[in-house]
């Protein structure tokens, strides 16, 4: 069925409901695949139409009412009321209709706040993203969906499976006990059982799972069902009086057979392989967590006292919980009869981390290749300083050794006429600030000039340049219209940038500070774009003519 | 808390090499290498008279040794003899005048035992400096169980680098770097690039002193502060370091260049097979894209 709404969708219509009120005016209700949607009677179009997405929950009005109503409250704050108003089957329709949207729901409310949420994450937890942000999108030099475009694709391709894939939930071993029985008031007891626990339940027993299949619907409802079985001695610590009327009997009598199938069985792994029991990864996971191994070593003898029944039962309860949670995974199948034998132990990986040790193994060395240097002497030698040798003749050498001898023979400290004043005032002034030895420090203080503020803008302005270089030099080779599009996209917005950041700042610091050119990098490498989008527009142009 | 002070250690390096000092005391009469030994006394003078604590060292670097001009072995067993030649009669604190006297005997006689030899003009200061850090790690190692010692290095250098050297004075810079001993380089005719290095690496001061004359000013200026002290003045800035490095073929600087990637040799040209190693090397050309044949359409 396909109807004309205000948008033109053809969606995927799930439920009609006839005679719906709102606002005073009889309508018809639709709940489509992705909308909830009303129109008055007789027209063609919606007048009211909100994406489930948008809804934040439902209300209904209590029972006693004498109108039926559902009210949908928006993540927005506004509220739409409608009113159920056929006379036969309003409570039957509005009931409908919140149990469609219960269901629907969910999957809309997940999807729309996880995207936020990890938007707001991302830029919460990374600051350079966040100044990114401000100054590119709330500038609004470039849009939101661009900005995003490339960052949230890892969260968009991966696929919704986790949505899909139910993770199994694991057994508490401790759920018979959480069934706390509350005294009723006079002499009974009160038991609140949960999804959860009739899930466990069948998932531990599944004799009771098959009882319990047999009996409901047919012979007893699901609340005597349960009242029958809290009521049985199966479910009570000692099972001695199993009289034949319990539906349970049987269930206690199979017990007994699956545990003495299990001793029979023996402990296929003394050493229990816990990592089977490990953790799935996928969206929030949680642990497993395994009761105590149970080392079933009853005899066969056991008597039928209370305290081996008790003991018995324990065991019973603990095997059959670690049984359901390793049931669909994989079974380590070692040994036809369960005796361990030595080939079993060695095969267990567990065991033989423990019995070999890396280091005592043969060595497996990588074949290498020697390195063959023909003229090693040239890494002893460093480079020839530029200036030419001269050249001292031997006559030379004799006469300076000579001299030098002849000068140091009587060779006497004289330490008082080491230095005149005037050479020593000139050596002071040249080594002052403002010296010939002290010149090259001001050039290096350039960042020491300019103050942090401005250093910082500096950067900021660079990232973004950044950014927006980095879409556009992204759209070369322009090979689809979609590139087209972009890359003239881009050029404006990098003319924008230019004109509502970089000229401002430029000013501003020409105005202030010394006529140190900063943007000078930044300014060649968008006249680069520019160049390069102007000479990709010539060629474009040439070849269409 | 006299023994808590720490223990500064100066080893002075003194190019003395004869064939340059010869040949400067024709060119330039004013500064002869009497004056410079001048000079460099003021300063152990006065850097042992910093503190009590001050030690101090002096070797001179000539063309066929390295001797250790203060402390040497005349002073151990001069008790005796040491008295007559101690006492200068001017009230000098008498550390001072002992080390003046066992530094000038001792050049005396390194000087007048210079023989000429035509193969060995320059100086060794590669060797100069490693005796230099081997005395500093004795030192250290004599020295008493939790006291501190700081050593550096001043290089007064005179003639030109040797290039033979090269690959000594690099391992001797990186063996002080690790021990974090300073090397200062004061030079005082032609810029010198190891020792420039030397001081980039180490943490030190050079200089290259325009007046020659006035060297124990300078000396007393730059150099005689500790590394400490000197966050605390004015010193001239460190100069740009040349760090290229050279071509295997021709020695020469450059700043791109090609390097075998097996045996990490540098070559200024590409060749297709290393010279060092001989390793061949293929270069893939860029792929020769063929023109696209229009298919013609056919009249029907």
């Amino acid at each position: 069925m396909y109807l004309f709404s205000m948008a033109s969708l053809s969606e995927e219509v799930l439920l009609v409901v006839k005679k719906v009120r709102q606002r005073k005016q009889d309508g018809t209700l639709y709940l489509m695949a992705e909308r909830i949607a009303w129109g008055p009677e007789g027209k063609d179009r919606f007048t009211v139409s909100h994406l489930y997405a948008d809804i934040r929950c439902q209300k209904i009005s209590p029972d006693g009412k004498a109108k039926i109503q559902l009210q949908l409250i928006l993540h927005t704050g506004e509220s739409t009321t409608f009113h159920f108003s056929n006379e036969s089957s309003a409570l039957k329709d509005r009931d409908a209709a919140k149990e469609l949207l219960q269901q629907l729901l969910p999957k809309f409310k997940k999807k729309a706040n996880k995207e936020l949420e990890e938007k707001n994450r991302m830029l919460q937890e990374d600051p350079v993203l966040f100044q990114l942000y401000k100054d590119l999108v709330v500038s609004q030099v470039i849009s939101a969906d661009e900005f995003w475009a490339n960052r949230l694709g890892d969260m968009n391709n991966s696929d919704p499976t986790p949505y899909n894939n139910k993770q199994d939930v694991g057994i508490s071993g401790a759920f018979l006990a959480d069934i706390r029985p509350q005294t009723d008031g006079c002499n009974g007891l009160r038991y609140n059982l949960t999804a959860d626990i009739i899930e466990s339940i069948f998932r531990t027993y599944p004799a009771v799972k098959q009882k319990y299949g047999e009996n409901v619907p047919h012979n007893l409802t699901e609340k005597e069902f349960w009242t029958r079985f809290f009521q049985s001695h199966y479910f009570h610590r000692d099972r001695i009086n199993t009289g034949t009327q319990d539906i349970f009997s049987e269930c206690a009598k199979q017990d007994e057979k699956g545990l003495k199938s299990m001793v029979v069985q023996g402990v296929k792994n003394p050493l229990v392989d816990l990592l089977s029991l490990e953790d799935k990864t996928l969206d929030e996971g949680y642990g497993v967590s395994t009761t105590t191994p149970s080392t079933s070593n009853a005899n066969r003898t056991v008597k039928e006292s209370s305290n081996a029944a008790i003991i018995k039962r324990f065991n019973h309860h603990s095997a059959m919980v670690l049984a359901a949670g390793s049931r669909k995974g994989q079974a380590a199948q070692m040994g036809t009869r369960g005796i361990l034998t030595s080939s079993s132990l060695l095969l267990n990986p567990f065991f033989s981390l423990a019995i070999e040790y890396e280091d005592l193994q043969r060595e497996n060395r990588l074949k290498t290749v020697a390195l063959n240097l023909k003229k090693s002497d040239r890494y002893a030698h460093g480079p020839v300083p530029l200036q030419s040798q001269h050249y001292t003749t031997s006559q030379d050498i004799i006469n300076s050794v000579n001299h030098i001898r002849h000068e140091m023979v009587n060779y006497k400290p004289n330490l008082t006429q080491v230095l005149s004043s005037t050479a020593a005032s000139s050596a002071i002034t040249a080594l002052s600030p403002g010296g010939v030895l002290m010149m090259t420090g001001t050039q290096q203080a350039i960042n020491q000039m300019i103050p942090t503020e401005v250093q910082g803008e500096l950067k900021h302005l660079y990232a973004a340049a950044g950014e927006l270089l980095r879409h556009f030099w992204s759209c070369f080779p322009v090979n689809s219209p979609f590139l087209e599009e972009k890359v003239m996209k881009m050029k404006t917005n990098l003319e924008r940038f230019q004109m509502t950041k970089l000229c401002p700042f430029q000013e501003k610091i020409q105005r202030q500070y010394l006529s140190t050119n900063l943007t000078g990098h930044l300014e060649e490498m968008l006249q680069t774009a520019y160049s390069k989008f102007h000479v990709w527009q010539t060629r474009r142009m040439l070849r269409k003519t | 808390m006299a023994s808590e002070d720490e223990i500064n250690l100066l080893v002075i390096v003194v190019d003395v090499n004869p064939i340059w000092w010869g040949q400067q005391a024709q060119r330039e009469p004013e500064l002869t290498l009497s004056k410079c030994l001048d000079a460099v006394m003021v300063l152990g003078n006065s850097h042992m008279a910093m503190t009590r604590t001050n030690k101090l060292a002096v070797i001179a670097s000539h063309c066929q040794d390295s001797h250790f001009l203060y402390p040497n072995k005349n002073w151990r067993g001069g008790d005796n003899g040491g008295e007559d030649a101690s006492s200068s009669g001017d009230g000098k604190y008498e550390l001072l005048s002992v080390a003046n006297n066992l530094i000038a005997e001792e050049i005396r006689n390194v000087m007048t035992k210079t023989e000429v030899r035509g193969n060995s003009t320059e100086t060794l200061l590669a060797g100069s400096l490693a005796k230099a850090l081997c005395y500093i790690h004795r030192v250290s190692k004599e020295v008493e169980v939790g006291q501190e010692i700081k050593s550096r290095i001043l290089v007064v250098k005179a003639a030109e680098d040797c290039a033979r050297q090269y690959m000594n004075f690099m391992n001797v810079i990186f063996a002080a770097q690790k021990q974090n001993i300073l090397i200062d380089a004061c030079v005082l005719d032609s810029d010198s690039g190891l020792l420039q290095q030397a001081c980039d690496i180490t943490g030190g001061l050079y200089l290259k002193i325009p007046q020659k004359i006035a060297l124990a000013q300078y000396l007393l200026w730059v150099f005689l502060p500790d590394s400490e002290q000197r966050s605390q003045l004015v010193l001239p800035p460190p100069a740009h370091v040349d760090y290229r490095a050279a071509c295997f073929c021709h020695r020469n600087l450059i700043e791109i260049g090609y390097v075998c990637s097996v045996c990490l040799s540098i070559f200024c040209n590409f060749s297709p097979i290393c010279t060092t190693c001989e390793t061949a090397f293929k270069i893939q050309l860029p792929q020769m894209v063929k023109p696209k044949k229009k298919k013609l359409k056919q009249s029907t």
